[in-house]
């Protein structure tokens, strides 16, 4: 309605009217120009004030009068603000922020934001015309800035600086919000369960800043810490995630393990490493490597070993999937089985590969996986390698098998995300099933490794994957033991528990026990004579 | 009322009303306020130019002297246009009811048309604008606290006076005193010590046994030294105990 009627030259002449008796306020609602808001196609509109600052503003409510009240609590209050110069800033209804929902929940939402100085050194007039022809000017009392708000999900300051600080080594960015989701997911069963110890030490398995109580549950943290958030999103070299619908989603929501990106070990990288001796670990393990570590970034350095074998299966498992992926997805997408066992820690890569050995691969392709193993495995792995396809003479593609296994170990991980109950119910029996198969075949039960350095296990994963009694009596028996390194054998991944769960059930067993303490290297370790 | 909850009225966006944003200057802004009868303040004249023309009876100024200085008349107004930016204008009523009236089509500035009077009122305003907010003042008489003295006079005699005419507290009645603690705990569930002395003008020593009987002293927590009643003296809300 620019400049209206007069095309005569001489202009026309309207009456402007500034209306006084006006009970309404007017305001200006500012948009963006890049959103692309359009009014009139908005079919209903919901606008209230965003009332949050109130908690952060106001001062606690104490009940005032009777009950829970105290005299003159008010005054007290107030004087020692004074005394101490604390001035807080009033809560201010009318300069709150507005939330404006636009067409129902499934639309759009603003948040609109007061711009101050508006009113200060000049003011703004609504000039609209009259059916009479005149103007009628109407202050303007407020100008708030709209700005959508983004309904998906995004990450917090914390999680995106280290995020940043992975840009380089992370190409597969789809997989970061996924990994969060799940995240959230299996933090979301463990508060239920245990909600106060959540209350004591922030949730769990969250990187980064957990409160530390005492030593003890200390040590149940960090190996638990560091077994779920092991996973790093290293640089891989498939970036899309998608793959067939089902099984994309739930391979989506796995780790992705980009490890494809790092450098390949060299022989002599494994020459100085500590062998564990207790030989339960690279047992089989029901469920493929979840979660590998990056490299070596989340894990507090002191643990090398923890983080070199893990390393080591990381690439060897690298290797399987790559093979794997090829083979099942498109073009390189990444793999929900890679995913999957990217998720777990898994120390030993032994272990894992003969967990596959033993589960015929349904893979058609397990020619196709033959063939491409060799060559990466090449890489500075062959010692490895090779010990282990020696250790296993029944295994033709143990590739094959690690798909198949990491497929279903991803599909009973996601459910196990989500019903916690259950979780130990699906993962036990295949984890028992799978230990039978191993001891059945291979001589050398997967249990009982023989701890040589070419395997370059130098911790390997337990073998019992039960949080028992006697798991922990045999071996603490065997050796003196730290809570951590005792959490590092029954890994939530393993034992389908949650990290809480571990832990309380850890420190029972402990309680029952009743072992000998000795300060080892000023750590506490536990050990049994029997 | 489910209207309450912030419903918008979107009629002026449906109609997709188009307004003109204004920038005025607050000088006219003041004088439009001062504005009689329907609100007329002057005539808007659009052709190739637009200008804003005041009415003569708007231009004088209240609060100066000098009455030689008034508003300017001619106001051209220079014309924008909004970009692609959308600006909306919203309204909200004293009763919490929004509304959306319309869209701004065009934005424009009113500025003065630059003459003598205008120069004049622009001088004035400055000076008024750079009178700094704080000033130094010189007191007629030097405020000093350099005495040292064994007690401040005016304030002893104050005090003694004040300790004069209370006299001791008396102790009174147990059970009176003991309904002036009800009554006073019915209102606040902790007091001080102090406070409580106030309320009841009782010494400090006698006051504390009654309170040993029917309360108990709070040491820690938030309410911290504070008396309270004992638990089967209270009847809260929320509490189910009776009074004595």
């Amino acid at each position: 309605m620019a400049s209206l009627g007069s095309s005569s030259s001489s202009g026309t002449e309207y009456i402007v009217r500034v209306p006084k008796n006006t009970n309404k306020k007017y305001n200006i609602m500012a948009f963006n120009a890049g959103d692309k808001v359009n009014c009139s196609t908005w079919t209903q509109a919901r606008m209230e004030r965003d009332m949050s600052a109130r908690k952060i503003y106001g001062e606690e409510e104490t009940p005032e009068g009777a009950a829970g009240s105290e005299f003159g609590k008010k005054q007290r209050e107030e004087a020692r603000r004074k005394k101490f110069g604390i001035v807080t800033r009033e809560f201010k209804p009318e300069d709150q922020p507005w939330i404006l929902k636009v067409n129902g929940k499934a639309g759009k939402r603003f948040k609109g934001l007061k711009k101050g100085g508006v009113t200060e050194n000049a003011s703004y007039y609504i000039f609209t015309q009259c059916p009479d022809g005149a103007f009628e000017a109407f202050p303007v009392h407020g100008w708030y800035n709209f700005t959508p708000v983004a309904k998906h999900r995004t990450l917090t300051a914390e999680e995106a600086e280290e995020e940043w600080g992975r840009r380089n080594k992370v190409v597969n960015h789809f997989s970061i919000m996924l990994q969060r989701r799940l995240r959230e997911q299996t933090q979301g069963d463990e508060e239920e369960e245990e909600s106060e110890k959540s209350a004591k030490k922030k949730k769990g398995g969250g990187r980064g800043g957990d409160l530390r109580i005492h030593d003890m549950e200390d040590d149940f943290e960090m190996s638990s810490d560091d077994s779920d958030n092991s996973l790093g999103e290293d640089g891989e070299g498939k970036t899309k995630a998608k793959s067939e619908a089902g099984k994309g989603k739930s391979k989506k929501k796995k780790k992705n393990n980009d490890k494809e990106a790092l450098e390949d070990s060299d022989d002599g990288d494994y020459e100085g490493l500590e062998v564990d001796y207790m030989s339960d670990e690279s047992s089989s393990d029901e469920e493929p490597e979840k979660g590998r570590p990056s490299k070596g970034e989340d894990i507090p350095k002191g643990i090398d070993e923890a983080s070199e074998s893990e390393e080591e299966s990381e690439e060897e498992k690298q290797n399987e999937e790559e093979a794997k992926e090829e083979e099942e997805e498109e073009e390189g997408k990444k793999t929900p089985a890679q995913a999957e066992k990217k998720k777990k820690k898994d120390s030993s890569g032994e272990s894992d590969s003969s967990d596959d050995s033993d589960i015929e691969g349904e893979t058609a392709s397990a020619l196709f996986m033959k063939k491409r193993t060799p060559p990466k495995r090449g890489g500075g792995r062959g010692s490895a390698g090779s010990s282990r396809t020696g250790s296993r003479p029944g295994t033709p593609s143990i590739d094959s098998a690690a798909t198949s296994n990491t497929l279903r170990a991803a599909a009973s991980k996601l459910e196990q995300g989500k019903r916690q109950t259950q979780g130990p119910g699906t993962d036990s029996p295949a984890a028992k099933r799978l230990k039978m198969d191993p001891s059945g075949q291979s001589p050398c039960p997967s249990g009982k490794s023989t701890p040589q350095p070419p395997s370059g296990k130098s911790t390997p994963s337990s073998s019992d994957v039960q949080l028992t009694e006697e798991a922990v009596r045999r071996y603490l028996i065997r050796k003196p033991m730290t809570t951590k390194d005792l959490l590092k054998k029954f890994q939530t991944k393993r034992t389908g528990l949650s990290s809480e769960q571990t832990v309380n059930v850890l420190a029972q067993i402990l309680k029952r026990l009743n072992p000998e303490r000795k300060n080892v290297n000023d750590k506490m370790h536990f050990y049994l004579t029997e | 009322m489910s209207e309450k909850a912030g419903d918008v009225d979107l009629t002026g966006a449906k109609l997709n009303t188009g307004v003109w944003l204004v920038k005025v200057p607050k000088y006219l802004s003041h004088q439009w306020a001062k504005a009689t009868g329907r609100g007329e303040v002057g005539k808007l004249r659009i052709s190739k130019y637009v200008s804003f023309t005041l009415n003569e009876e708007l231009t004088a100024i209240e609060g100066i002297e000098d009455k030689t200085v008034s508003a300017p008349r001619e106001h051209p107004l220079t014309m924008q246009t909004v970009g692609g930016q959308t600006l909306a204008v919203f309204t909200e009523t004293s009763s919490d009811k929004i509304a959306l009236e319309g869209v701004v089509v065009q934005r424009a500035d009113c500025r003065p048309a630059v003459s003598e009077n205008y120069m004049k009122l622009k001088r004035l305003q400055i000076e008024e604008s750079t009178k700094p907010i704080r000033l130094s003042q010189q007191l007629a008489k030097a405020v000093t606290n350099n005495y040292k003295p064994v007690a401040n006079h005016a304030y002893n005699m104050e005090y003694e006076r004040k300790k004069k005419e209370e006299g001791k507290r008396a102790r009174a009645d147990k059970q009176q005193v003991l309904d002036m603690l009800f009554s006073a705990f019915e209102k606040h569930q902790y007091y001080n010590i102090k406070d409580l002395v106030d309320i009841t003008k009782q010494p400090v020593i006698y006051l504390k046994e009654i309170l040993r009987d029917i309360g108990i002293y709070n040491v820690k927590g938030t309410h911290k030294n504070t008396w309270e009643l004992k638990p089967e003296y209270r009847h809260y809300q929320g509490e189910e105990k009776v009074d004595e």
